[in-house]
């Protein structure tokens, strides 16, 4: 029989160390107290989860489509080819005077297809507006942006600058900051006129007005201003 | 008594420290539900709210029906608790409800926590029913898939 040796060397001697019987108990219990301490297989049952949702956006400047009722009865937007317009005439004694003209659209739209309330005034009022929906991290908002031509020409090549262009904003019932605040277009340039939140349906209505404040020769201006919205 | 002696049952007397409450009364354990269909069943989320309009609800939902098969043998002609528990896990904060055919309790559970669905004797083998589950989770958590993970405990009385 080898020497007695306190139990934690013999882990660091060669040779066979055979433990006293009381030790061997003891080491059998501690072995076994392991497997009893160990927890059950724990079974559980899972469910996958993704999200059925893509992003989703929908911009409306001026007339649009739902089809299926409001949106809040289940109705879906569609594509809507209409381009409105908003004109002014002005009688020949105003031109170049520096007093703002009130424009005025033949948009038909006043009602908001979130739910068909009477948001806007038609004839008077551009309803803008439009919804984004995403998942994920990300809380950007979607933005929406006015390209602007330099100027709005006539038949003969004429212009005036689409700088000479401002609008209000308001709709009915709303109090406080628009999310299409009122602003003056950018002659020549892509501008910001608004954002959407994330999954939040956004509206404003517009009032054009031409401010006047040049004297272009007598004619019919026109140009066209295309809005985008953009995601993050 | 040798030293030897004593350190044995020193040892014998911490081990059955370290036992004693596993033996004891209200001991949690988790039960196997292999047997439940299906075992990990997608479930493609929705919009809680359809209108995208303030007040913000950012809710995604979605409902699966489980048929869930416990095997409680190990309880038998013993009465115990069983609970649900949803573990706190990714994508965050998610709350799982649900109805039951009447073999269990319908309830609601939150991530983290656990909610009682059965007490009483265990005098069958398995348990079952028939759970539709609805899940819900805040939308702006949902970068990816997630695998949702569910698991049933008793607590013997």
């Amino acid at each position: 029989m080898p020497p007695r040796r306190r139990s934690a060397d013999r882990w660091r001697c060669g040779g066979t160390y055979r433990a006293p019987r009381g030790e061997r108990r003891a080491a059998r219990a501690l072995i076994a107290a392991p497997a009893l301490l160990a927890p059950l297989a724990a079974a559980a049952f899972t469910v996958t989860i993704a999200s059925g949702n893509p992003t989703t956006i929908y911009l409306q400047v001026g007339n649009g489509t739902f089809t299926g009722g409001n949106f809040d009865a289940g109705g879906q937007p569609a594509n809507n080819t209409t381009i409105n317009n908003e004109t002014v005439t002005l009688a020949a004694g105003v031109v170049g005077n520096g007093t703002k003209q009130a424009m005025t659209t033949n948009s038909t739209a006043s009602n908001s297809f979130y739910d068909g309330f009477g948001f806007c005034s038609a004839g008077t009022q551009l309803y803008i507006g439009g919804f984004y929906r995403r998942n994920g991290g990300s809380s950007a908002a979607a933005v929406v942006t006015a390209t602007v031509p330099a100027a709005l020409i006539d038949g003969s090549g004429d212009t005036i600058p689409f700088s000479q262009i401002s609008w209000t904003t308001g709709g009915n019932g709303d109090a406080g900051a628009e999310p299409f605040p009122a602003g003056t277009f950018v002659a020549g340039g892509v501008q910001t006129v608004g954002t959407i939140a994330r999954n939040q349906w956004a509206e404003s209505c517009w009032t054009f007005s031409y401010l006047n404040t040049v004297l272009p020769p007598a004619g019919t201006y026109t140009g066209r201003v295309t809005y985008t919205l953009t995601t993050p | 008594m040798n030293s030897a002696r004593a350190a044995t049952l020193s040892l014998l007397w911490l081990l059955v420290a370290l036992l004693a409450p596993a033996a004891h009364a209200g001991r949690t354990s988790p039960i196997d539900d292999t047997g439940t269909l299906p075992y990990d069943a997608p479930l493609v989320l929705r919009w809680q709210q359809l209108s995208p309009r303030r007040p913000v609800n950012n809710t995604l939902t979605g409902t699966t029906s489980i048929r869930v098969r416990l095997k409680v043998g190990s309880w038998m002609h013993r009465t115990g608790r069983i609970y649900l528990l949803l573990p706190a896990q990714s994508p965050g904060t998610l709350t799982a409800s649900w109805t039951t055919q009447g073999r269990l309790l319908p309830g609601r559970v939150i991530s983290g926590s656990r909610t009682l669905v059965y007490a009483g004797p265990v005098t069958t083998a398995f348990l079952e029913d028939v759970l539709q589950l609805t899940l819900n989770v805040d939308a702006r958590q949902m970068d990816q898939l997630y695998h949702v993970n569910f698991q049933f405990q008793m607590d013997e009385d």
